[in-house]
């Protein structure tokens, strides 16, 4: 019988992932593609599938460890025949109340609970099993740690040099958030109002949330609006979109946004700065070769940026059809992390649902996003009479450290006039 | 009821978290004196005492989350109300016993005879671990039982272990100091060596700190019981004693009952055969004595008999003295006894030993060849054995593993999840402090406390002339993990204050972090190495790196100048000393 170890398959750019959940335990049967375990990066979770069916044989890694591309995870006795049953599960002994109890003040701990010679008995409990011993906190810290239940090894430290301090403890404690020593926003009990239901958020919120909010405060935000006349290219699009849908083969749709990333590209190639990003010490742009536009996509569980690679090498029916697999994947939670990586500039479009402005936030570290609302019909003056002209309102919010009002005005108006007349994207 | 402090109406909170205790039980607190700190989400908010009167029992603790009328703490009102109510348990549900697996053995089942005395923990041991855990848990408000099988509180350490001998070090210290003078124009007549007096001197000092700890257990109603402790099953224990047995019923167990001296079987037993135990009594001074191993243990009875006039051979296994320490740092001390003792045998191996009639026969084998000798006595001391298969663990149904150490995790509970094990019986290194420090953290455990071992270093001292002294991370741990790590040196030949006691074949060596800069491992040989250790303890334990040691200023000319002197020697800012440049 085959012995497989599954090891953390590639996951991109990542290292040190947590692993925040095991799914299985020794001695369960899987099939293949099962999820096994799941990690959880900054970005996004990431569930390990088993790469066959099987029995799972041992367990190595645990909940909490930082895992990554390679670290084996566990191992699989490969289906061959009957399944092997593992060694039986450890017994649980029910809590008995012992014959005539001591009297007096009881104290905090189970009774009688069946012993378990593979680990001590508090490996279980959560935090406890965690190794502070790679901290940077002192021994008080690491002491409040144990005591309010804090992970240490999830915690950023704000002190000198990123030593986490016993502020940072009480603040992790308190739920995190305010970490800059922000006021914190009031808590209301809403139930005395009227009735509730609290429903938690989804891992997608919770995870894109606290990186939301970092952009926010950490960008000094201006949003740029103009109008790009579109008619030309929505009849364009229109015609692509036709010959799109009568594709016999594999039938696809051609929206505006594959021909807005390349109008995009081509303005980016003329304002390299907006293509760049800010050094971690803020003391120098890092400027991009590349131009992989990211797209937020809207999905059950919240919104998702997928990233299409090399916009400026690639045709609009090429990305008509990648933007359609893309979101797709992105529906139904399927986006691997390398597809969620790398953009130098994002396009945040809501065309599909209306509004007329709105302000994106910038997809830190790159330095600026553009905000796409519903074209509209529009009287325009064209020096003799009213044309009804379609209108396109587009947004650009951008990082102020980087770009000044003047520069970002001119990069709208540039694009605006490509989406206007695409020859421009040609030169 | 009026005994009771709960929380008063402290606005629209719910579930705030306690962040500190002010008071302790028996405190007297006037009235508004602060209780306790609470913080919620909006604003941190005090607990006053409602009236004036003495803190009895503080039911939370710190992290605990409490609302409008939440029990905080009692008055202690004459203790009447603290009478322990009688045993009113429902009738004994039939207990599953579970069909353990190997390696865990079957608890017995409770006996059904009444306890002689119940407890909330018992300690088991009364060494430093063993009392460091009874007299915490004791702190924290619970009922303690403390069993040892000696009379005197203490343990090993205290009564024959770290005290006594560090007195007869002192004994030696000032013994070879006298002597050493006299090539500097200070010449002493040799030392009238006066045997009993000197042992009554150090076991006066033994006494007055056991005595000192009876009374630490007194003021805390700390129950000690003497005899032989052996579990009866996983709530109960019997205690053995001449005068007769006595049960004590407990909800959680703390093991601390330590190790003893190993020996090889062929070894036969023999009054001029001694363990350290013996080596302690100074029961004589023998003209030539030989030292079975080469760690810290021999290794300081070695120093004291040395000074005391007797001619030391020391065979070690191992290919260098007090394996475990780096080489660099032991080579000093390396160099003085193989000046002052007669013989150190390395990589070599004791065959054979016969007590003869004047004397013992011993032979070896070895690197340097094989030979024979006879000596006037001879010290075994290659290591120590954990007391795991002497305390009915069995019955109790914690695992115990074939060399008689019992495995815990991080809060230090075995696999019994209300049985914790601290100090020698859990491992190496068999150190006193780590023992102490475990106690605690079992204690804080047992009383439901989210408490771990959470350090990063414990430090060890050999109590030598020279002393070695090493914590955290030693050079060759750092090159088996293949870490990547940073080194520098400071030899005391550059220290004035070395220098004007005489010495200056010290080193104080430190190691760091390449990538945080971070200190992680320190060794030091000279004079008083063993307190100067601590510094480097503190510095791994807060994560300080070059900068921060070498920017505190310390006290010229002191030994512990080296110690920011090897910092700077790393930060490249040392001055005291020309070395160039390695790199960039």
């Amino acid at each position: 019988m085959a012995k497989i170890e599954v090891k953390v398959p590639d996951i991109g750019d990542f290292k040190d992932v947590p692993i925040i959940e095991i799914l299985v335990k020794p001695g369960d049967s899987v099939t293949v593609e099962q999820p096994l375990l799941t990690l959880e990066s900054d970005k996004a979770t990431l569930e390990v599938p088993a790469p066959s069916a099987g029995v799972v044989a041992s367990i190595v890694a645990k909940v909490g460890d930082k895992v990554s591309m390679g670290t084996l995870l566990l191992t699989l006795e490969a289906e061959a025949g009957a399944p092997v049953a593992a060694a039986p599960p450890a017994p649980k002994a029910e809590a008995a109340p012992p014959p005539a109890a001591p009297a007096g003040p009881a104290i905090a701990v189970a009774r009688d609970v069946a012993p378990d010679p593979a680990k001590p008995a508090a490996a279980r409990a959560s935090t406890m099993a965690v190794d502070f011993s790679g901290v940077f906190a002192g021994p008080a810290a690491r002491r409040l740690a144990r005591e309010l239940d804090i992970d240490l090894t999830t915690l950023q430290g704000t002190g000198d040099k990123g030593r986490i301090t016993v502020a940072d403890i009480k603040i992790a404690a308190r739920g995190g958030g305010g970490g800059a020593g922000l006021p914190e926003v009031p808590t209301v009990d809403f139930a005395k109002f009227g009735p509730i239901e609290t429903v938690p958020l989804s891992r997608i919120k919770r995870i894109s949330g606290p990186r939301l909010h970092a952009s926010w405060v950490n960008i000094p935000h201006v949003t740029h609006s103009d109008d790009a006349d579109i008619t030309e290219l929505e009849a364009f699009r229109k015609s692509l979109d036709d010959a799109a849908k009568a594709d016999k083969t594999a039938p696809y749709r051609v929206s505006l946004l594959p021909l807005l990333m390349k109008a995009s590209v081509a303005t980016l190639k003329a304002f390299p700065a907006f293509n760049s990003a800010l050094s971690p010490a803020k003391d120098a742009l890092i400027y991009r070769h590349y131009w992989h536009i990211g797209v937020a996509v809207d999905t059950p569980d919240g919104l998702v940026v997928a990233v299409v690679k090399d916009v400026d090498k690639k045709g609009v029916v090429e990305l008509a059809r990648e933007l359609g697999a893309l979101s797709a994947k992105a529906r139904d939670g399927k986006l691997a992390p390398t597809e969620m990586q790398g953009a130098t500039f994002t396009i945040s479009s809501l065309g599909g649902i209306g509004g007329t402005a709105f302000t994106p936030i910038v997809n830190a570290p790159e330095v600026a996003i553009l905000g796409v609302v519903r074209s509209r019909m529009a009287p325009v003056w064209d020096g003799k009479a009213f044309q009804p002209r379609l209108m396109l309102p587009l947004c650009l919010s951008y990082d102020h450290r980087v770009i000044d009002g003047a520069a970002a005005a001119r990069f709208v108006r540039r694009l605006c006039d490509t989406a206007t007349d695409m020859r421009l994207v040609l030169l | 009821m009026a005994g009771e402090i709960r929380l008063p109406d402290i606005g629209d909170f719910k579930d705030v978290p306690i962040i500190e205790i002010h008071v302790k039980p028996g405190q007297s607190v006037a009235k508004e004196d602060v209780l306790m700190t609470l913080e919620s989400d909006k604003a941190t908010v005090e607990v006053p005492a409602p009236e004036a009167g003495i803190i009895g029992e503080i039911k939370v603790k710190v992290g605990d989350k409490v609302s409008q009328g939440a029990l905080l703490a009692t008055w202690a009102s004459g203790g009447a109300a603290n009478a322990p109510a009688p045993a009113g348990q429902p009738a004994a549900a039939p207990v599953t016993t579970p069909a353990a697996p190997a390696a865990a053995p079957r608890p017995a089942a409770e006996p059904t005879t009444r306890a002689d005395f119940e407890c909330d923990v018992l300690v088991l041991g009364a060494g430093p671990g063993g009392y460091s855990a009874a007299f915490r848990a004791a702190d924290l408000g619970v009922s303690v039982v403390l069993v040892d099988r000696m009379p005197t509180l203490g343990g090993v350490c205290l009564n024959v272990g770290c005290i006594p001998s560090k007195a007869l070090l002192h004994a030696a210290k000032v013994i070879d100091e006298a002597a050493e003078m006299s090539e500097h124009g200070l010449v002493f007549a040799p030392p009238k060596i006066e045997l009993d007096a000197l042992r009554n001197w150090k076991e006066r000092v033994v006494k007055r700190l056991t005595t000192g700890l009876t009374g630490l257990a007194r003021q805390r109603k700390v129950t000690v019981l003497t005899g032989e402790g052996a579990f009866t099953s996983p709530h109960t224990l019997a205690v053995r004693a001449p005068e007769g047995d006595r049960a004590v019923r407990f909800n959680c167990a703390i093991i601390a009952a330590g190790s003893e001296p190993a020996a090889p079987s062929f070894i036969p037993r023999d009054s001029r055969i001694w363990d350290s135990t013996a080596a302690l009594e100074l029961r004589s001074i023998p003209k030539r004595l030989l030292v079975l191993g080469g760690g810290v243990i021999g290794l300081e009875m070695a120093t004291v008999y040395s000074a005391l006039g007797s001619k030391i051979t020391v065979i070690e296994m191992m290919d260098q003295l007090m394996p475990g320490a780096d080489r660099d740092i032991v080579a000093p001390f390396a160099k003085r006894v193989e000046k002052r003792y007669e013989k150190v045998l390395l990589e070599t191996k004791v065959t054979w030993v016969e007590a003869l009639a004047g004397s013992v026969k011993v032979a070896w084998e070895g690197k340097a060849g094989s030979g024979e000798d006879v000596f006037d006595a001879m010290l075994v001391s290659v290591g120590r054995r954990p007391n795991g298969g002497a305390i009915g663990a069995e019955a109790a149904g914690v695992a115990v593993d074939g060399r008689g150490f019992i495995v815990v995790d991080r809060q230090m509970r075995t696999n019994v999840s209300h049985i914790f094990a601290i100090g020698d019986i859990v491992g190496q290194p068999m150190l006193a402090h780590k023992a102490a420090h475990e106690g605690r953290v079992a204690a804080e455990a047992a009383s439901g406390h989210k408490s771990s071992f959470d350090a990063k270093a414990i430090p060890a001292v050999a109590y030598t002339d020279p002393e070695v002294a090493w914590v955290g991370v030693t050079e060759t741990e750092a090159k088996a993990k293949g870490l990547a790590y940073g080194k520098a040196v400071f030899p005391w030949a550059a220290s004035g204050r070395s220098l004007s006691l005489g010495r200056d074949e010290g080193l104080t060596k430190t190691l760091w972090d390449e990538a945080s800069g971070r200190l992680i491992g320190c060794g030091i040989v000279g004079p008083n190495a063993g307190d100067l250790i601590s510094e480097a303890a503190l510095a791994i334990e807060m994560g300080c790196d070059a900068e921060d040691i070498g920017l505190t200023i310390h006290p010229h000319p002191t030994l512990s100048e080296t110690f920011a002197m090897s910092a700077e020697a790393f930060a490249g800012t040392l001055i005291d000393l020309y070395m160039p440049k390695k790199k960039g």
